[in-house]
């Protein structure tokens, strides 16, 4: 692994960061970058939430509560050990985690974080009332741990709370890295997608949800430990948006973003408590962002109106902190304005904003090209061969299919065989009942009334994952990649039915899962090459052109090892030459054996490559039949032209 | 008998001010889909000011209602212009949930400074002396609430419904795209669906304001509810809402008769977790049909 | 009254318009078909100001309207029956009417007889008169169409422009829609009108632009259009059927 350069600074601040005692003598610095440490590993697990899943949470200063109250409680009721409560805390508060995941399944956006408001609610209300377990308003105290008999000095439980922070770097690390953490992202960028490439997101959003309060928990005992006093109004709402600000502002989805943004948070109080400081530091920071936008504005790379908001804001602000006698006070407000601040102006937080710059000077080439000259396995056979002596029997039968929408009728009575090996085409005029057709064989409707047969199966009632690890894959007529994700994670989100690895082997990168990894990444970049995008694999999806989004969209469709697949309008918005490379990749996928049900309007593509055509009005079949019949069919001409 | 017309009273009293406050998130939300996570803090200032009209200012507590609603309507386009319309424009969920958050933070403490961190009380311009119907206890200020609460509602249903301007809003609800073909300013309209928000949750402040005590603390939880009672009522039904409020009223009293104060809002909090689990448009709210 | 020139327009990455330039001369009802895909929506959209055309112009009564918001320029007399509808579905036929002369209300345009245009609406649109106090969600698709087009009427516009009115129609309907866009046009009202079924939409109409893939194929006085080999092509591909 030629990675260890990349390591060198990692390794570098792991052994400064575990030499700080024997420099720093004072126990309140030494308790300070504790706090630090502890809240960075509570921010991993934000981060998980917010920069994965991308959800909103105010929860979390509830979980980090419950973390710090099962040490507390355990301690106070049993006298356990810390070595006892941790795993503890980390399983409890994993367990609120889940049950928190529960309501929040089937919502999104705000109703989430309300979800996530009322859980930490609730909790912060329990733990205040349940004064038989926790002592309630009075709080706990806590010692700090016993080491072989004695009881740890400030600078021994640094090295404690130092080591598990690097534990938990890792495994947060490996986790965000394997299938898990794609699978995460990809519940982000699109849930139907993702339910459609065998990626359950209920299962995944619970899944984010335990890990996150997991880590959550560990912080929060850690937490108990080193301030050596609990007590409920500790984890309020504003301590939860707090959190939030700080993995905003480091920046999500980096470890690095979530160590600078527990930073930030902790030394800010501190920093506003002394208000001479703080002018000082206003002041630098007013003189740096002018000096910064001077700059900019004279290379041309922004303009007036962008910089004027945040100019106006950091100057106010250094003026604003001369006339104060104490800012305090108004340490909510600066954290107000830091979260807007931040939230139009650095949305990728410190850490993004410090690769984009650090990107535009250097350039970009650099850092996109490092890994995509991987060697691309030729002999590795990417689409597997499906039975091809099975070819014209019956692959799907839709009997008497209904799907009504309150009134309207979309599908009516209609039926369709396909046959396996051959591509199957529907068309028919807006709104005859096309893409409700796809929806209702991946399983996104169910059908009113009617059957679905897939080799001999009913499909209708199970869920889109289901369906799609049963054989069907599908593309969709508005793109549906994840947008943010790599050209190859998109792919690999497509083979997460081939990782059989649990968190413990990813953890530990126990041999499965490396071979797993391996095989899934080859596998990945063999097919990115059938489509022509090899070299693009490692661009954002949402980066590329159009047309090779719609041949990522079959690529990834293709890694689930589908027998069917469902082309919802993959010519759509192509041009002449786009359209042709389509045709040759169909055929060639054809040809291994996999049947297509394609929907289009190009009647070139249609006419061209499909076997047979069933044509939709009004969501009803009028005509079956081959190309050119259908072509010549009089009821067709009347439903498209009217004569 | 008497304990439960008590439990019923004070619990209807109460739930109309939720439904009020949720009404406000239900007119943003229909016109921009967008709500404001600060609308208890738009409660807290409606108060406050109102205080230091009748108290530092010496105002009728009658004269002093538009003077807040006006700065209701004032601090809700504030919120909008700051919070919600860059949001809107990068299209970003996260941008106005967040800053929401964040000018409700910035109130508070604003609050804070200003008025001081103590719950003041307030002047009512009602005699405090209960009035007994069938055995419970009643304030004439809780009944000017229930009345006061469904005055404002039923207002903004007749503007909605009889005016032009109302019903260009109920258009930008129903079809925002639709509603600018037919020459409606639709920025315009969720601008003004902001101010009406907060003006009506001004006027709720000042409402609730005599009957429990005023400081900078009180938006948080009442705005977390009355978000429990327009989830539960359901996002697009206005009755839904009223019926939410007298549920979580009254259950909130019950519980704090029965069980203690201290879990008094537990079970509202709850039943929006049931809520959002299993029906999540509400009660009374028609479910949405995915489009892919 | 209307002209585009060279416009371009797209959603995002994808560009649907490549130049297409349009000519609405005042009085006339230009079609504009083709089959799906071929970017005719777009067209409306963009000129309506729905979406921002990335390129070209448009040009209402002599003035430049591309970049515009939808409610400045449905004020300056552009009328817009969208595709699918769209009409207020909880409020009724009433409503949406008045809602159509919005404007008018407001003094964006000239006030006229708000009341008397309403009636004469509904004198119009028999179906609509029956249903007037109805919620618009309740009617059927054909009503609907009439009701979109009747806001539209509501407007006293300079132009109106029909965006497939007889999508999801079933024939019968679809001979009352175009029915009474012959009697607009004997009124003199000036239509541009997309439409997917060519051959009524020809059969009305006294200009036609055929739409292929973004670009204008060919375009000609409607009579001879329907007869013409290459609209069947555009829609049906290749030289296929009679």
């Amino acid at each position: 692994m030629m990675k260890l350069k990349s390591h060198i600074p990692l390794f570098i601040a792991i052994v400064g960061l575990f030499c700080l005692p024997l420099f720093i003598h004072n126990p309140y610095y030494i308790h300070l970058a504790e706090t630090i440490l502890i809240y960075t590993i509570l921010l991993f697990g934000l981060d998980i939430v917010v920069g994965y899943i991308g959800q909103v949470s105010l929860g979390h200063a509830a979980l980090f509560g419950i973390g710090s109250y099962t040490a507390g409680v355990l301690y106070i009721h049993f006298g356990m050990p810390i070595w006892a409560t941790i795993p503890a805390s980390i399983v409890v508060t994993a367990f609120f985690g889940g049950l928190l995941a529960l309501p929040a399944l089937k919502v999104i956006g705000p109703y989430l974080a309300m979800v996530t408001l009322a859980f930490g609610t609730i909790a912060q209300i329990l733990i205040n009332e349940m004064t038989w377990l926790t002592e309630g308003p009075l709080g706990i105290k806590l010692p700090k741990p016993q080491l072989m008999g004695t009881v740890m000095t400030e600078a021994e439980f640094f090295w404690v709370v130092a080591a598990i922070m690097i534990l938990a770097l890792i495994v947060v690390d490996r986790f965000v890295k394997s299938q898990m953490g794609r699978a995460f992202e990809a519940l982000r960028d699109s849930p139907v997608a993702c339910d459609c490439m065998g990626v359950s997101v209920y299962r995944f959003k619970v899944i984010a949800f335990v890990i996150s309060a997991g880590f959550a928990g560990l912080a929060g005992c850690l937490y108990a430990y080193s301030e050596q006093y609990i007590s409920p109004n500790t984890y309020n709402n504003e301590l939860a948006v707090l959190f939030l600000l700080g993995i905003i502002m480091g920046g999500r989805k980096s470890r690095l973003g979530a160590a600078i943004g527990a930073a930030i948070i902790v030394l800010l109080p501190k920093l506003l408590d002394d208000i001479n400081l703080f002018r000082i530091v206003a002041s630098i920071i007013a003189i740096v962002v002018v000096v910064g936008a001077a700059m900019a504005l004279s290379k041309k790379v922004t303009t007036a109106r962008r910089v004027a908001i945040p100019l106006v804001g950091v100057v106010g602000l250094a003026v604003f902190s001369f006339w104060l006698n104490s800012i305090a006070d108004w340490r909510l407000s600066i954290f107000g304005f830091m979260i807007l601040l931040v939230v139009y102006y650095l949305q990728n937080g410190i850490v993004g904003f410090a690769k984009s710059f650090y990107q535009s000077i250097v350039g970009k080439a650099k850092t996109t090209r490092g890994e995509a000259a991987e060697e691309v396995d030729d002999s590795i056979s990417f689409i597997s061969s499906v039975a091809k002596q099975n070819t014209g029997a019956e692959l799907l039968k839709v009997e008497s299919l209904l799907m009504q929408f309150g009134g309207l009728k979309a599908l009516n009575n209609v039926d369709l065989s396909i046959k396996r090996g051959t591509i199957h085409g529907l068309i028919g005029p807006n709104g005859s009942g096309k893409s409700t057709m796809m929806n209702v064989l991946t399983g996104i409707y169910v059908p009113t009334a009617g059957n679905v047969l897939y080799a001999g199966e009913s499909v209708v009632g199970k869920t889109s994952s289901d369906i799609a690890l049963s054989g069907i894959a599908r593309t969709f007529q508005n793109v549906q990649l994840f947008g943010e994700m790599t050209a190859i994670q998109n792919i690999l989100v497509g083979l997460h039915h081939t990782f059989k690895s649990n968190m413990v082997e990813i953890a530990l990168h126990l041999p499965r899962y490396i071979r797993e990894e391996a095989e899934a990444h080859a596998r990945a970049l063999a097919l990115l090459k059938f489509v022509g995008l090899e070299d693009l694999a490692n661009e954002e999806a949402r980066n590329l052109p159009y047309g090779k989004q719609r041949l990522l969209e079959i690529a990834r469709a293709l890694a689930l090892d589908p027998e069917l697949l469902l082309l919802d309008e993959p010519a759509a918005g192509l041009t002449s030459p786009d359209i042709k490379e389509l045709l040759r990749i169909i055929r060639k996928i054809r040809d291994s054996g996999i049947t297509f049900i394609l929907i289009e309007h190009h009647m070139d593509v249609v006419m061209s490559l499909c076997d047979t055509v069933s044509v939709l009005d009004f969501g009803q079949k009028i005509a079956e039949g081959k190309p050119a019949e259908v072509q010549a069919d009089e009821k067709v001409i009347h439903a498209y032209l009217g004569t | 008998m008497e304990l439960l017309a008590q439990i019923l009273s004070s619990g209807i009293a109460v739930g109309m001010i939720y439904a009020v406050i949720a009404f406000g998130f239900q007119l943003t939300f229909s016109t921009s889909g967008t709500l404001n996570f600060g609308q208890g803090e738009a409660l807290m200032l409606g108060a406050l000011v109102g205080l230091t009209c009748v108290d530092t200012l010496g105002m009728n507590y009658w004269l002093m209602i538009p003077v807040v609603c006006l700065f209701g309507m004032i601090q809700g386009g504030f919120v909008e212009l700051i919070g919600v319309r860059p949001a809107i424009k990068i299209k970003s969920e996260f941008g106005w949930i967040m800053s929401t958050i964040a000018l409700g933070i910035i109130f508070k403490n604003v609050a804070e400074n200003v008025w001081g961190r103590d719950a003041l009380p307030f002047p009512s311009p009602l005699p405090m002396e209960p009035m007994t119907f069938l055995g419970a206890n009643i304030l004439p200020m809780e009944i000017l609430v229930v009345v006061g609460a469904l005055v404002m509602m039923l207002l903004v249903e007749f503007f909605n419904r009889k005016t032009i301007y109302g019903k260009a809003v109920v258009a930008t609800a129903n079809d925002r795209d639709a509603a600018g073909l037919m020459g409606i300013n639709t920025s315009m309209v969720i601008t003004f669906s902001y101010a009406l928000s907060s003006l009506t949750a001004a006027f709720a402040g000042v409402l609730i304001a005599p009957l429990t005590l005023t400081g900078a603390t009180m938006g948080g939880a009442l705005g977390l509810k009355a978000f429990a009672v327009a989830i539960i009522g359901g996002l697009s039904s206005g009755l839904g809402i009223i019926v939410g409020g007298l549920i979580l009223g009254i259950v909130e009293t019950a519980t704090g008769f029965y069980i203690s104060t201290g879990y008094k809002d537990v079970p509202g909090l709850i039943l929006l977790l049931l809520v959002l689990a299993y029906k999540p448009s509400g009660l009374f709210g028609k479910s949405a049909i995915k489009k892919v | 009254m209307l002209s585009i020139k060279n416009l371009e327009a797209g959603y995002g990455k994808v560009k649907v318009l490549h130049g297409i330039s349009i000519d609405v001369p005042k009085g006339q009802v230009i079609t504009l078909i083709g089959s799906n895909g071929a970017g005719k929506t777009t067209t409306m959209r963009a000129i309506t100001g729905m979406i921002k055309p990335t390129g070209g112009e448009v040009t209402l009564s002599g003035e430049k309207i591309d970049g515009y918001e939808s409610h400045k320029i449905a004020c300056l007399g552009l009328a817009h029956s969208p595709e699918g509808r769209r009409v207020f579905t909880t409020m009724s036929v009433n409503d949406n009417l008045l809602l159509g002369a919005f404007p008018r209300f407001t003094g964006s345009r000239p006030k006229g007889d708000i009341k008397n245009d309403l009636e004469r609406a509904l004198e119009m649109f028999p179906r609509l008169k029956e249903r007037r106090n109805q919620l618009a969600g309740t009617l059927s698709g054909g009503e609907q169409q009439m009701l979109a087009m009747a806001r539209a009427v509501m407007l006293n516009p300079e132009i109106i422009l029909l965006d497939e009115p007889s999508m999801g129609l079933a024939p019968i309907l679809v001979e009352e829609v175009f029915r009474i866009i012959s009697n607009l046009k004997s009124q003199g009202v000036t239509m541009l009108l997309v439409e997917q079924f060519a051959a009524a939409a020809l059969k009305v109409a006294d200009y036609g632009y055929v739409l292929e893939n973004g670009k204008i194929a060919t375009h000609g006085p409607a009579s001879k259009l329907q007869d013409d080999p290459a609209v069947r092509a555009a829609y049906l591909g290749g030289a296929g059927g009679h």
